[in-house]
């Protein structure tokens, strides 16, 4: 527990020194208010204001900067030779595998904390109303609520799979390049089902639909719905692919 | 505090290590010693608990590498070939990191100490991508040294530096030996004649000499070797062919001006050569006795086809 404790801090602190972490935070924040301010733009005076679009923007983007803070994690040690100093300390594999997967999630989870001024934004439109009797807000709190557990879950699945590609390789561009290809398909795996059945049959669309990363939040998280299954499923792939990568990390020894 | 038994290490069909057996004892420095590729890191690996090996033994201060290698890996200060620092740290800031992964109570004050020790305590708060090499490996060394390991283990650490830095980690090591086992490789010969107790010899996976580098010598039976410098008619072949009738003598070759005699074993033939040189009507110059270096012994026992120079 020290000892992740001990890799955590270190690895989270990594990321406010290095210049790549203030651009993806730039770019990624600079992007979701771009998209923000559009959508209430286009829903003024017609449509209630929803503060998901913030949410599914923060996912969409993962998809592509994710790989951009995970693909250095391992590669990098294993580039500077510092992973051979990591393996010969008194600390197990898997606790250097945990406290790396926490660090970056935790930057993540900073990130996505930033986000949340745009929810107060729309706090304080929505409950600005003359009118008394409308005094309650027009912003739907419960996909708001819902919606930020699981793009934080989100988040941290593809932080786990982006870390595992970081083990595979010591070139950081193969690693993000891997984990950004891995994300996408997984990402966009739920559209299969818009394709005509004769191209994708409909049971393949269905096991894509399950093994998607979108499809575990879009329809029941930035619904406001949690499901037990969709937090499963995020926890899942977490579990696996931090067990694969800290098993990776010990067949370095055997090499 | 160093026990190395029968260590066997293979890479795919590439057996590395053929088995290799040696031992440190505490307070003794090691000198491990074989040209590349010889499998020196690869020892160090699987002593640092790195790699394990295919099969053998190690045991590092009592601890077995393998079955309790978070107890002994605690034991051991390790650094690699390459420096590992992470460049975006400060001095300091992977110091404290290090000796926190290594439970080092009172991290700040001991790092400060360590610091000091390497001499860069003036250089604590810059970035480690700004410092030169030499302080990168002082820096390396500090934090092999960060909790007091009684065994070190150092490859090849004097590699990158000018002499001077040379001059000071050498020293350095020295001044360590008081409390610590250390083991450290390298293929500069007069560094481990300096600075070492003892010497390993590996080539090609297998220990071909060990003991103290004085002992070396006679165990390895290379003789001793005499210089001889004449004037007169005859030239440096014939005298060559002269010296090599002498008895106790394996056989001399022209060498500069003169010829160097090798003797079969540590007999004083010093007024025999003398005589045969005056008896062939030459005047005698110069007759010394020629050290064999670490050098030679080296390559005489880690040539590729185990050839010597029998006449």
């Amino acid at each position: 527990m020290r000892n992740i404790w001990t890799v955590y801090k270190r690895e989270l602190r990594q990321y406010f020194v290095s210049p790549i972490a203030y651009l993806v935070m730039f770019a990624v924040l600079l992007l979701i208010g771009l998209n923000f301010n559009t959508d209430l733009q286009d829903r003024a005076n017609f449509e209630p204001a929803d503060g998901t679009v913030v949410l599914s923007t923060f996912a969409f983007l993962m998809v592509f900067f994710a790989p951009l803070l995970t693909m250095r994690l391992f590669a990098e040690e294993t580039r500077e030779g510092t992973l051979e100093l990591m393996l010969t300390m008194p600390i197990r594999d898997h606790e250097l595998v945990i406290g790396k997967f926490l660090g970056a999630w935790a930057f993540y989870s900073i990130m996505l904390l930033v986000t949340l001024v745009y929810q107060g934004i729309l706090l304080s439109l929505t409950n600005f109303d003359p009118n008394p009797a409308l005094l309650q807000s027009e912003l739907d709190l419960g996909p708001i609520i819902g919606g930020y557990i699981g793009i934080w879950l989100f988040s941290g699945a593809t932080i786990a799979i982006g870390m595992f590609f970081s083990a595979m390789t010591e070139n950081q561009i193969i690693a993000g390049f891997l984990s950004m290809a891995v994300l996408f398909i997984l990402w966009v795996g739920d559209l299969a089902g818009l394709l005509p059945a004769s191209i994708v049959s409909t049971r393949v669309a269905e096991a894509l639909r399950v093994i998607s990363l979108q499809s575990h939040y879009s329809t029941s998280f930035l619904e406001g719905v949690i499901r037990p299954e969709d937090v499963y499923f995020y926890a899942a792939v977490m579990f696996i692919m931090l067990f694969v990568t800290t098993r990776l990390i010990e067949s370095r020894r055997w090499r | 505090m160093i026990e190395v038994q029968n260590l066997v290490k293979k890479y795919g069909d590439f057996t590395a290590l053929h088995g290799i057996s040696f031992k440190a004892k505490e307070g003794e420095i090691l000198g491990f010693l074989g040209p590349n590729g010889a499998g020196k890191t690869t020892t160090m690996r699987i002593l640092t608990g790195f790699m394990p090996p295919t099969s053998g033994l190690a045991k590092v201060a009592g601890h077995d590498i393998f079955d309790e290698s978070l107890a002994a890996r605690e034991k051991i200060g390790y650094l690699p070939e390459t420096v590992p620092l992470y460049p975006d740290m400060t001095v300091q800031g992977y110091l404290e990191f290090m000796a926190e992964l290594r439970h080092v109570p009172n991290r700040k004050k001991r790092t400060k100490e360590v610091l000091e020790l390497v001499g860069m305590d003036q250089r604590a708060k810059s970035l480690i991508r700004s410092i030169s090499k030499g302080m990168r490996q002082r820096v390396g060394l500090a934090q092999s040294l960060i909790h007091n390991p009684p065994v070190l283990i150092l490859d090849e650490p004097t590699i990158g530096l000018d002499p001077a830095q040379v001059a000071d980690l050498r020293s350095f090591i020295r001044d360590l030996r008081t409390q610590h086992t250390v083991m450290f490789s390298t293929h500069i010969l007069s560094e481990a004649e300096q600075i070492c107790d003892r010497v390993v010899i590996i080539n090609r996976g297998q220990i071909v000499a060990q003991g103290a580098p004085r002992d070396l010598r006679t165990k390895l039976n290379l003789g001793s070797r005499i210089y001889v410098e004449a004037r007169g008619r005859a030239d440096q072949k014939t005298l060559a062919n002269t010296l090599a009738k002498v008895q106790g003598v394996k056989y001399a070759e022209p060498y500069q001006n003169g010829v160097v005699v090798n003797l079969k074993d540590n007999k004083d033939v010093r007024p025999a050569l003398a005589a045969a040189v005056l008896e062939n009507g030459l005047e005698l110059l110069e007759l010394r006795p020629v050290a064999i270096t670490l050098e030679e012994i080296f390559l005489e026992v880690t040539s590729p086809l185990g050839e010597s120079h029998d006449a």
